[in-house]
Formats: C-alpha cells, structure tokens, sequence
C-alpha cells in the first residue's frame, strides 16, 4: 500500500494538534462560547518553541531532557498505530509490548523530571501518574492479547486488520481503550486539563516549572497520545479498515474526530472523579478488557 | 584433557584464598585474589569455551575413596553458561571490594579473609556447575552458603547485622535439609549418588517424582529466594557490603535456578502440572517482590527485593518452557526456557550495577534510608547515571537489556499456542501480571532514584562525601557498557545462552532463530529509539543552552524547605493502601490530646514483611488460635458443621488420591 506512507505522516504531522483544537471548541461550543481558532494549538506550539526557557537551580540536566524523551518516546510508538487506516508506519510480531514499555520510559523521564524540582506539587503529581499508569498498564495487554487470540495475528495493525467482525469483542476493547485513553493523556473524570488548583491535577502538575520549549514537547507529547488513543478506537470502530483505500481514510479520519468529540463532551458535562475513585474506574477498564479477553480466546474457537 | 584444565581453577582459586588469607598486607590480598580469578577465569573458558558455543560436552569419573566411590565431571553449555558470567561478574566484585572496603582498611581492618571468601564464592561455582555427584554437589553449595554468611557479616560489631547474617545462615540451611531429604530420597530409589544415576529414575514419572520435584523446587526457591521463602533476602541485603549484597543477588543466588535447570535435564520431559506449579510459583513471586520494593526505605532491601521479583519472572519463564515441553510445542519451549535463561543473564548485570551505586552513595553519605537522601544526582553525578541505568533496566525500559528477556517472556505468553482457550487466558492473565509487575516497577524506580538522587536533600545533618573512587567506578562502568549492549544487541546474550538450550531433548525439532525472530525486530527498534533519544537529547541541550536561572515555582508558596518534598512514604502511600492486606502496616502513633497540647505528636509507620509477620504470629499465637477454635466447636453448631465438613473433604481427597 503504496499511499499509507505519505497519509500516516502526514496525520501524524497534522492531527494531533488540530484534535486538540477541536476538543478546545467542543468544549467552548458545551459551555455557550466562540472558542479560540481550530488552529490556536499550533499558534501556541511555535510561540513557546520561540522562547528561552527557565530553569530551576534544584535541578539537574535530566529536568530538561526529560519532555524530550518523552516526545521521542511518543513518536516511536505513534509509528506502530494504523493513524490513517489500514496500514501503521512499521510493525513488528508482538510490536505492542514494546508500544507499551515505550510509553512506560516516556512516562518515567516525565516523572524523573517533575521529582527533580524538589516541588512538592509535582512529587506528588508524579506519585498519582505512576499508580494510575500502574494500574492501567494489563489493560493495554489483555485488549492487545484479546486481539491477538481472535485474529491470530500478532501486530497492532496485523490484529486489527484481520479481526473480522467480532463487534462484541470491538465494544468492549473500545470501552477499555478509551479510559485508557482518559487516563493517559490526563482527561476528564480522570484528571483535570483546565483546572488551576494544583491540589487537583495529576498530570499538569508534574510539568508546572517546563517553561519554553520544555513546555512545548510536553504538550505536543500529550496531543500525540490522544491521537494515537483515538487512532486505535477509530480503527477498532472503523468497518473498512481492513480493506485501506479511500474509504478507510475518510471513515477513520471522521471516527477520529468523533471520538474527540467524545473526550470534549465528557469534560464538559462530567466532573472530575475523586481521587480515591479513579482506582475503580481503572478497575472497569480491567473488566471490560478481560471480558475482551475471554471473547477473543473462545472466538478464536469459532473463527473460520 | 580440556577438562583437567578446567579443573585445574578449583586448586588455582584455593591456594589463591589462602595466600590471600595469610599476606600482610590488603594490598597483596587483593592483588592475590583478582590474579588467581584472573587465571581461573581463563582456564575455565579455555577448558569450557568449546561447550559454551554449543559444540560438546567435557566428562570425566575420577576415583575416589568410599563413601563417595567415583566423583563425576561434566561440563555441558548449561554449566558453561552459568560460568562464563558468573566468574567474571565475582572478579569484578573483588575489584570493587578494594574501593568499598577502604575506609575500613584505613581504620586498621585486615581484609585477607573477604577476598579469601571471594575466592572460595568462585571456587563454589566452578564445583557446583560442573560434577555430577551430589554429595560433592552439597560441598559446593554449603561452601557458597557458609561463604557468603561469612561475607554477608563483615562489619560484625554491629548486632543488627549479626542477626541479619545469623537469620541468612538459618534460612540457607533450612534449604539445605530440604535439599538433603530430596537427595536421600532418591539415593533411596537408586542406590547412588551419581545424577546419571537419579536421571535414570527420573525419567518415569511416579508419585515419588512428584515429591522429588517438589522438594527440589523448594530447596532451590529457598537459595534464590522465591517468595514466601525470601524473608532472609531484604535483612542479609541491608546488612552485607553493597559488592557482597551485588554477588549474593545476581550471582550467588542464581545457583538455586541453576539447581532447578539441571534436575530438569536429569528429569527429562516434565508433567503438565509442574508447568503450571511453576509459573504461577513464579508469577507470585514476581508480583510479590515488587510490590515490596515501592514501600521500602532502605535503597538495599528496595533492591534486595526486586531480586524476588526477578527470580520470579526466570522462573515464569522456565515455567512456560515447561508447558510448551509437555504440549510438544518446541517453539514455545525454547522461547520459555530462552527467556529465563536471558532473565537470569541480565538480572546480575544491572542489579550488580545497582547495588554498586547503591554502596557508592552509602560510601559517600554512610546510609542508604531514602528519607534522609535527596539531591545526590547534584554532589555524585556519576553515580546517579549509574544507578539509574541500572534501575531503568530493572524495570524493563528499553533501550536497555532487561527489556529483552521479558519481551521474549511475552511472545511466548501472549502467542496463543495453548492447546485449549483456558490455557491461553491464564497464559495471557500471566503476561498482564507480567506488565503490572513492569509498572509497579516503574513506579518502584522512579521512587527510589527520584526521592533520593532528584530534588533537595531531605536530612541537613547529612554530610555528603565525594563520587567513588576508580575501583568502584571501573566494575561499575563494566555493567553499564553490558547493559547498554545487552539491550541493542541482544544476540549476543542468546548466543551464549545456545549451548544451554542445544541441550533440551525438544531442541532438535525446534529452530531458535526462527522462535526469536521477533527479538531482531525488537533489537531494530531499540537501535532506533535509542538514536532519537540521543537526538532529542542533543535538541533539548541545543534548545536550553540560553536558559536563565531561578528557583522551583512554589505555587504562590515562597518558604518552601526541603523537609516539604514528597517522600518515599508518600510517593507510594496510595498503592500501600490499595494493597494494605498484602503489604501489613505497623504504626505507632502518641496524637496530641486537648486543644492545646502539652507535648508533640509522633507516628512512625513501617511496612512490614507480611510473610515474617504472619511466621511469627502462627509461631506465638497459632496454639491459641487453635485452642480458642477447637474450644467453640461443641457450642456453635456452626463450627461443627464446618470441622465435619474439613474432615470428610481431606479424608475424601487422601483416599481419592489412593493414599488410604
């Protein structure tokens, strides 16, 4: 499939930041606002790309390389996704276990970084990130392994392209997947993008003192993850994936807006969970993902 | 004649200990031990190099006079393997020794009998992975045991560590009787000391297999310290010099799943229950020890217990190997055993280079309690690299080498080869707990290096001295280059692992290469990440080298002090409560009375190991337990209803199992 190269890039290039911006209007639409511009993400990234940034004398060199592992890191495993369709940029067997321990070093250079201030804000944003990340982490692997088992293929987009229908097994990975989604690039009712008591936030706080360009790879670092975690629910619910051409583009880059449509929406009408409470919201991701589990295995049966 | 060379390191490493034992001076102590492992390091391979690479086996019988008759020699790729890194991993412990041990040297201390023992560690290895017979095979591991004991309790004077050492002795020799019984049970069965001898009987499976099987297993788990048997690992850890705590972990301890690799040759193809056993045993482990290691305060018994969760990922590896032998799946099989085997491999390197940086920072502040550290990464730059590279490749992160192992682990659990669907769900339930364990060790990690290498230091009367000397930092610098390698280029670790897995009977119809091919991809992909992570990190420094200055954003808040930081204790304090009944807290707490209390409030809090715990409490309370429960049966009808009901079902199972 000669044209999923240049359409992966290019989503990957552009779409993040413009699912972003459209979650910034869904929300502003909810609320009885105009909303800033679909391409202010942009407008945003470049000015802070501009500046010199600030650092602290607490710290030490791994407080500024830490956003830009986190934004290698990132990239390495959007390549793994189908972002445009059928097709991800590279695949290898079994190229979810390392997509997940990816984001795990991602994830540990951001927390490395926030404990480096000695602020005790962001220790404890760091504490929170690294249980709920803890907890979450079979989930990936049970959807990826329910996957897997139904289709008998062993890659993110080998499983997702020759699952068939299974809608069932499709629902649940969906539902479990997107609280991933919630979780891991720090959304409502998990965590709270907007807020201003530092109390409250789990992932914002870890990053209060990146200024300048820090701040700009952490937050393209963050759009990327909601765009691979829409990309992954877009294929799951897209009925031509498998098939790739036109329709496969067109289908996935709707569903893609759809489901931040979805994110914008639950931040509008929802508060944010209780700390305590999140725990058993991760738990549901669990079950639905086990549930996926149990289908994929004794689909698998069943299978053709 | 390979072999006599071979043999010839066990009198090499003697006279080396006792040379180094009666020398004047630590110098010539030192200088004595490094040679002669030195030299025994090259006769080993000379002799053995031909069995690592998968080419053949060195045996020898020598005669010997009764009780023992005949003491047999063979060197095959297992034995080979485990040498080839044990032994050099042991010299460079020694090395380390010279650096860790000066400021006792300094105060007077005569070192000639650690580096004797080191010596005598060495000599264990060469005789436990080589002969045959098993009452030569329980000298080597008594020499290794009492050894290490003797290693573990260098800085005597101090009763905390006499007790620690006293507890490791103890538990070593509980393993020990257990190891005995297994032995004398089948001596009783063959009449024969000789493992070609126990392999015959072996190879049919009996009741009395079982019970070998399970004697064995519990023998070995005790030595590398599986959980629930692993209550003397975090003690003897906290008290050993950081090199000795580094050998004990990696290297020492790997003896136990060495132990358990040989009965599985002499056994031959394993029954389906022993798999399951085996991997749940690990799984346990696994999860266990892990979850220990984010409550701890102290950097060694953190370290000390991710070796249980280490061990216990090996062994869901072997465990896998043993399902995949028992369903004729040679792929899988290899792919399980290929896991372990890599598991054991790396786990001594980076948590050898852990413990070293864990003893350069208790050289340079004289403790290892997280809550008094902090800042570290600013006064000993280099260590702080170090023993984040190590603790990164503990947790599995890539680039690095202990990502390999268990992504292996994971194309094997994941891959849908059971024969049956509820195979597969528990093999897939075993590679989500497998990435559970990866998170809690991620959140393990980032907890220890952050709380005591990042922010400010949390103790003002801590002193902190300078980086460690050379002879610290040269082993160190060794295992940071083989776990950075270990990680982009792990065909060469599978390669020396070859000889070991050519050994299995299923080895023949499998094909290694084509069941790890996903390891090349994998390899390309760490190559590649780790070229953007040097990209990234050359753009991050190029972005910032305008940067100002200026304080830690206090969020409105301008009196911050260091004594505000998060802590260990709340960093991992959620987690604790979710997990309160598996991880027991003990408090003390005095809160203060009235509005205007008269003296200050105090709480301590400790997280205790619950296995020591609840030993202790079924030691001191269980009679009365007992007592209290047989007291109520009469009364409560209930209670009688349930100790008939106990009865009739462990009377049913014993006579179902044709024990009656």
């Amino acid at each position: 499939m000669s044209a999923s190269l240049p359409l992966n890039l290019l989503s990957l290039l552009l779409l993040p930041l413009l699912l972003s911006g459209w979650i910034q209007r869904v929300k502003a639409l909810w609320s009885g606002r105009k909303g800033p511009p679909l391409l202010q993400p942009f407008h945003d990234l470049a000015r802070l790309l501009r500046k010199v940034p600030v650092y602290s004398s607490t710290t030490t060199p791994l407080f500024r390389i830490g956003p830009w592992f986190l934004l290698a890191t990132t990239l390495g495993s959007a390549a793994l996704v189908p972002l445009s369709g059928a097709r991800s940029l590279a695949s290898f067997p079994f190229d979810f276990v390392w997509f997940a321990y990816a984001w795990g070093l991602g994830r540990v250079c951001l927390m490395l970084a926030a404990l480096d201030t000695g602020s005790p804000f962001e220790g404890m944003g760091s504490a929170r990130e690294a249980l709920f990340s803890m907890l979450l982490e079979p989930v990936l692997f049970l959807v990826a392994a329910a996957l897997c088992l139904k289709s008998g293929a062993h890659s993110f987009d080998a499983a997702l392209r020759e699952l068939g229908g299974a809608w069932l097994l499709r629902l649940c990975a969906v539902l479990a997947l997107a609280i991933v989604l919630q979780v891991e690039s720090a959304r409502m009712p998990v965590d709270d993008p907007s807020t201003h008591l530092e109390l409250t936030m789990v992932h914002e706080v870890m990053v209060l003192d990146h200024s300048g360009p820090d701040l700009a790879v952490v937050q393209l670092a963050s759009a990327l993850k909601l765009f691979i975690g829409s990309s992954l629910i877009a294929t799951l619910l897209n009925p031509w994936a498998a098939s790739g051409g036109l329709a496969a583009v067109g289908a996935q880059l709707l569903l893609s807006f759809a489901v931040a449509t979805g994110v914008g929406t639950v931040e509008s009408l929802i508060a944010r969970l209780r700390l305590r409470l999140v725990p058993s919201y991760i738990a549901l991701a669990l079950g639905a993902s086990s549930v996926a589990l149990l289908l994929g295995a004794w689909g698998a049966l069943q299978a053709p | 004649m390979s072999l006599s060379l071979f043999l010839l390191a066990i009198p090499l490493l003697a006279l080396g200990a006792v040379l180094a034992l009666v020398s004047r001076s630590n110098r010539a102590s030192a200088a004595v031990a490094l040679a002669t492992q030195a030299g025994a390091i090259g006769l080993v391979l000379a002799g053995a190099g031909r069995c690592l690479l998968g080419g053949g086996v060195l045996e020898s019988v020598w005669p010997w006079p009764p009780p023992i008759n005949a003491i047999a020699f063979r060197v095959d790729g297992l034995g080979a393997f485990f040498l080839a890194w044990s032994l050099p991993l042991t010299w460079l412990g020694t090395l380390y020794a010279i650096g860790y041990l000066r400021p006792y040297f300094a105060q007077g201390r005569h070192g000639g009998s650690h580096f004797a023992l080191l010596n005598l560690i060495a000599l264990s290895f060469v005789l436990v992975y080589s002969v045959q017979n098993a009452l030569v095979f329980l000298l080597g591991w008594e020499i290794a045991a009492v050894a290490a004991w003797l290693l573990v309790i260098w800085d005597y004077r101090s009763q905390k560590i006499r007790f620690a050492g006293f507890n490791y002795l103890v538990s070593t020799h509980v393993g020990l009787f257990v190891l005995v019984a297994a032995f004398m049970l089948l001596h009783s069965k063959t009449g024969s000391m000789d493992f070609a001898a126990f392999a015959a009987f072996l190879a049919r499976p009996s009741p009395t297999r079982g019970t070998v099987f399970l004697l064995l297993g519990a023998a070995f788990a005790l030595k590398s310290a599986f959980f629930p048997f692993h209550s003397w690992l975090p003690r003897a850890h906290a008290a050993a010099p950081a090199h000795v705590s580094a050998l004990m972990s990696g290297v020492i301890h790997k003896a136990g799943l060495f132990g358990f690799l040989r009965f599985t040759l002499l056994m031959g193809r394993p029954e389906e229950w022993m798999g399951w056993t085996v991997l749940a045993f690990g799984a346990v482990s696994a999860f266990s020890g892990v979850l220990y290691t984010s409550t701890q305060r102290d950097l060694k018994r953190l370290l000390g217990y991710s070796s249980t969760e280490n061990v216990g990922i090996a062994a869901m590896g072997f465990g896998l190997g043993y399902l995949g032998w028992c369903w004729g799946n040679a792929s899988l099989a290899l792919i399980g055993f290929a896991a372990g085997l890599l598991h054991v491999f790396h786990h001594a390197i980076f948590k050898c280079l852990s413990f070293y940086a864990a003893g350069a920072v208790y050289q340079a502040a004289h403790t290892v309690d997280l809550e008094r550290l902090g800042g570290l990464a600013r006064r000993l730059p280099r260590t702080a690299a170090l023993f984040l590279l190590g603790s990164l490749a503990g947790s599995a992160l890539p680039p690095l080498n202990g990502l390999v192992s268990e992504f292996i682990l994971y194309t094997g659990l994941l891959s849908g080869q059971a024969p049956a669907p509820e195979g597969n769900v528990v093999l897939v339930i075993g590679a989500a707990a497998l990435a559970f364990v990866g998170g809690v060790s991620a959140l393990s990690t980032a907890r220890a290096f952050g709380v005591a290498f990042l922010g400010n230091q949390r103790d003002a009367s801590l002193q902190v001295g300078a980086e460690a000397p050379a002879s610290m930092l040269v082993p160190m610098l060794c295992h940071a280059l083989l776990v950075v390698v270990g990680g982009l280029f792990p065909q060469l670790a599978i390669g020396l692992g070859r000889g070991s897995l050519a050994l299995f009977p299923f080895a023949l119809e499998g094909n290694l290469d084509v069941s790890l091919a996903p390891v090349g991809a994998l390899a390309t992909a760490s190559r590649l990440l780790a070229a953007a992570l040097l990209v990234l990190g050359f753009v991050s420094w190029w972005k910032g080298r305008a940067a100002r200055r200026s304080v830690t954003w206090g969020c409105g808040y301008t009196a911050a002090t260091a004594r505000m930081q998060y802590t260990g204790s709340s960093f991992s304090e959620q987690l604790a409560r979710i997990f309160e009944p598996y991880m027991p807290v003990s408090r003390r707490e005095r809160l203060p009375a009235e509005l205007f209390p008269h003296s200050p409030g105090q709480i301590a809090t400790h997280h205790a190991d619950a296995v020591e715990r609840r030993i202790y409490e079924v030691v001191a309370r269980g009679e009365d337990a007992i007592v209290n429960f047989s007291a109520r049966i009469p009364a409560h009808s209930r209670f009688a209803f349930a100790a008939g009901l106990f009865a009739l079902i462990v009377l049913g199972a014993l006579a179902s199992g044709g024990w009656l």
